[in-house]
Order: C-alpha cells, then sequence, then structure tokens
C-alpha cells in the first residue's frame, strides 16, 4: 500500500494530499479541512494516537534547541499550541513566542488553551503559510515544526523560508514521523496507522477520513536521510538527527550558516 | 547516528523523576529554598555503565530539571558506573561516599552534596509519576527496583542497574529480542482484524437502520 504512489507520473501542477493525488492549490485547501475538522478534538486524539509519548519526543526536541531567556522562538505548525507554551517559559518576559498555523480553528483551540493556562503574555498567534513565513529576516534564534513539514506543499520553499527568518547561528528543529529502523516495527506500526489509527478517528473524533490523511501523508514524508539532505540544500549547516522510538520519529537539527 | 539509547525512552525516565522530585518539593518549602538558594547550578552526571549522560539544572524558584541534553557550562561534572551513582544517592555522608568512590569529578563538589541531601531527606514518592510518564508496565517496575535498592540497599543494585538499562538502552527496547517484537505484531494484527470486523459489523447495522428509515 505504500507504493501505489511512487509510480505515478508527477504532472507539475498536482501533488500528493496523502495518497491520492490533487492540484497544488487544492492541497493546501484540503489541508485545512483536514484541521479544521479535528481542531477541537486534536490534543485528545494526540494523546491516544501516541499513548502521550509525544510529549516525550517533544520535551527532547525542546531540549535540544538550548533556547535562552530572552530570545525569540517561532513554533511553525504549532497546532494547539503545546511546544509554545513551554518555550513562552523558557524564553520568559524577555523573549517572545510566535505560535504560527496557517489554520484559524487550530489557533482558536491554541489560544483558548493558552488563556486557560494564564500563558498569553508573551506569545503571539499569527496565522501564516509556512511556505511563505511574514517575518523579517535574521530576525528568529529558533524555529521549530513539530509534525507539521509533512503537511506542506513545497517542503523546499518552506525550509527555504525558515533559513531566511533565522539568524545566523540560529537553529531550525523537525520534529516528524520518519522511517522506522526495524522493518517488523514498520510492518505493525503500517497496521497501526492505516487500520487501528482511522478506526478510532471514527470513534473519538467522528471524523475516520482525516486520520487516516494523517496516516498517509506520515508515509509520504521524506525518510530520515532525505530529510537531512532537503535541510542541506536549502542552507543550513551541521545537520544532524536523533530516531526516538525506534525511528517512528525523528528529530532533525541544523543551523543557519 | 551513533547513539546507544533511545532520546524518548530517556526523556520519559527524567520526566518522571523531575515529577517526583518537584511534587515532594512543593509539599516542603524550605527544601525548596535552600535548593533556590544554591544560585545558577548545572549538574553533568556522566554514567559510563550504561553509557548515558543526565545533566539537572536548579531552577531559581526551587525546583529541580533533568535533561539528557543540555548546552550550559556544567558547574559540576560526576563520571562513574551506576553503581557508584546509586551509592552516592543512597549515601548518609555524600561528602566521605564521593572521596571514597572511583567517581572522577570536575568542578565544585559542594553544590552536588548539597542536591543529595536536600532531595534524600525529604519522602518523595516516584512511582505514581514514573507509572504516569513511562506507563503501568515500565514505571511499576522501575518504581520497584528503586524502593527495593533503598530498602536493601547494594543487593538490589543490581536489579535496579538491569531495570535502567533495559529501559533506556536501544537494544532493550527498541530492538527487542525478536519474539517479542513478533508477539506484539501479532497483538496489533489481531486488533486489526477486531477493528475491520467491527468495521463491518457497524456497516451492517447502519445498513439495517437506513432500511428501516431510522
Ligand atoms: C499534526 S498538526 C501538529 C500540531 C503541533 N505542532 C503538534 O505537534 O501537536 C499539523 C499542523 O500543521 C498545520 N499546517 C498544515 N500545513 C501548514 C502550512 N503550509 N503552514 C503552516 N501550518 C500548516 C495544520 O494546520 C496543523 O495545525
Amino acid at each position: 500500500m505504500t507504493d501505489q504512489d511512487k509510480d505515478t507520473p508527477t504532472g507539475d501542477d498536482t501533488t500528493d494530499f496523502g495518497f491520492s493525488r490533487v492540484k497544488r492549490d487544492q492541497k493546501v485547501n484540503m489541508v485545512r479541512g483536514v484541521f479544521d475538522s479535528v481542531a477541537a478534538r486534536y490534543d485528545l486524539m494526540n494523546d491516544l494516537m501516541s499513548a502521550g509519548i509525544h510529549r516525550l519526543w517533544k520535551r527532547f526536541t525542546i531540549e535540544l534547541s538550548a533556547v535562552r531567556p530572552g530570545q525569540v522562538v517561532v513554533d511553525i505548525a504549532g497546532g494547539t499550541g503545546d511546544i509554545a507554551e513551554r518555550f513562552s517559559r523558557i524564553v520568559g518576559p524577555d523573549g517572545q513566542v510566535v505560535l504560527a498555523d496557517i489554520n484559524a480553528a487550530m489557533l482558536g483551540v491554541g489560544r483558548d488553551r493558552l488563556i486557560d493556562r494564564g500563558a498569553l503574555g508573551n506569545i503571539d498567534l499569527v496565522q501564516c503559510d509556512a511556505q511563505a513565513l511574514p517575518f523579517p529576516d535574521n530576525s528568529v534564534d529558533c524555529i521549530t515544526i513539530a509534525f507539521g513539514l509533512r503537511n506542506v506543499t513545497d517542503k523546499d520553499a518552506a525550509l527555504r523560508s525558515m533559513e531566511r527568518v533565522l539568524k545566523p547561528g540560529g537553529r531550525l528543529l523537525v520534529l516528524e514521523f520518519s522511517k522506522p529502523t526495524n522493518p517488523l516495527l514498520e510492518q505493525a506500526y503500517d497496521t497501526y496507522s492505516f487500520r487501528i489509527l482511522p478506526f478510532m478517528g471514527r470513534v473519538v473524533a467522528n471524523d475516520a477520513d482525516s486520520y487516516r490523511y494523517l496516516a498517509e501523508s506520515i508515509r509520504k514524508h521524506p525518510d530520515q536521510d532525505t530529510l537531512l539532505g532537503m535541510m542541506e540544500d536549502a542552507g543550513f549547516v551541521d545537520c544532524q538527527y536523533h530516531n526516538m522510538t525506534g525511528g517512528i520519529v525523528a528529530v532533525h537539527r541544523g543551523i543557519k550558516a | 547516528m551513533n547513539q546507544t539509547h533511545d532520546p524518548a525512552a530517556l526523556s520519559g525516565l527524567l520526566a518522571g523523576l523531575e515529577a517526583a522530585i518537584n511534587r515532594a518539593l512543593a509539599l516542603a518549602p524550605a527544601a525548596s529554598r535552600e535548593l533556590g538558594d544554591l544560585g545558577n547550578v548545572v549538574l553533568a552526571i556522566e554514567c559510563t555503565a550504561p553509557e548515558v549522560t543526565v545533566f539537572i539544572r536548579v531552577a531559581p524558584q526551587g525546583t529541580l530539571q533533568l535533561m539528557g541534553y543540555c548546552e550550559d557550562k556544567a558547574t559540576t561534572r560526576v563520571r562513574g558506573t551506576l553503581e557508584d551513582f546509586i551509592a552516592l544517592a543512597m549515601s548518609d555522608d555524600p561528602a566521605a561516599t564521593l572521596i571514597n568512590s572511583e567517581l572522577e569529578i570536575v568542578g565544585n563538589t559542594a553544590p552536588l552534596v548539597a542536591i543529595q541531601q536536600i532531595v534524600t531527606r525529604m519522602d518523595v514518592d516516584w512511582e505514581a509519576p514514573l507509572v504516569e510518564k513511562l506507563g503501568d508496565v515500565a514505571g511499576h517496575q522501575l518504581a520497584e527496583a528503586m524502593r527495593a535498592t533503598f530498602a536493601w540497599g547494594s543487593n538490589a543494585v543490581t536489579s535496579l542497574r538491569r531495570q535502567l538499562s533495559e529501559y533506556i538502552l536501544e537494544e532493550g527496547r527498541l530492538s527487542p529480542p525478536k519474539a517479542e517484537l513478533e508477539h506484539f505484531f501479532e497483538q496489533v494484527q489481531a486488533v486489526g482484524h477486531r477493528v475491520d470486523r467491527l468495521q463491518s459489523r457497524i456497516e451492517r447495522l447502519k445498513r439495517r437502520l437506513d432500511k428501516a428509515g431510522v
């Protein structure tokens, strides 16, 4: 089921939406639709999906960022704001955090959650597309994008845009589903992603199609070494990655020269 | 990449220990103040067997932060085996233990001794936070091994060491023995089949309801 798309000839104006090809300009809308429909249940689903382990992946990602008080951090595709909230505490009152997402519904859930937790003081919410970040050149100390890059149509453009807004020496951290290092693990994971997860999606969020799309988009995402190469092509140096949970996810880090 | 342990597994362990200590500190304001007074302290605990480095940072509000990765300059670096560190953690006289053990130390030992004393003086519930972060099985086993170690001392150290190594090392957890992996795989497949069956039952029911015009 993972190879059906590889051999399809790619016209310039189509791109993958999960495993079905769609027109490039439609994808942004379709992605938005998917996240609109799951936004409200997203945190709950997220916990169920990975039994809370995504918090540990994020915890390590935040350690790797080495963000310090006073810095400027942008969390792209930040969804409901859990990473932004943690950064907000680290950068403190002299720093600034931007929670950026293409989707207004996601940002809305994020805003409510941040207000609930009294964490909005140094956080700005910006609705924008990762492919064209609306921030000045050389203005940001650290960018994170967690489980977001796979949804972006033109990943190379997004990586270049991130490189542009980072300060020299600034870092990018990409946390994303990746290729399990063990073939059996990969198979079990496939079953989980394509059969169990959409089912849970139907029962919990009443929206199996969205979760099937999530599962499919995970499989379309570049593996560890491909993503590393893409980051280097976008101009990042000292690129490296760490596999977590058997390579189900990996966190990539690159520095702007 | 050249890594011996799974960062997510280590993060889970550290998140559990950190939550346990900070919950105890929240109930012991004097201890928390003492910690805060230590100022900017980062301890680097370099364990050689299993090979893993853990960083302990004192936050100004008198809590501890445990990290698997940290770029701050360490105030104190200590290097040794897990047994040495467990002996240090359990010692009634950490300063003497430091001198008599095989641990290699670079930097100021005073904050290390102070933190050890503050934490051992408190009554820390390790189990609940470990279970919260690691799940029932791993969390409970680790907490059990820790309790045994603190109660019976060195006799139980080997068990704790084995548990910890198994937990954080990729060897033990992420390339699990083939049999274990196959078992896991079968379970996932079985759930997959059940999901499929449930799915078609739901569809049958739906068709029946539709037909009945409900
Ligand atoms: C799976 S969620 C991840 C949310 C959060 N970072 C997390 O780890 O829980 C993916 C997010 O990416 C956002 N997204 C999708 N395409 C995007 C784009 N082109 N630019 C910015 N955000 C995008 C979606 O709206 C959604 O909130």
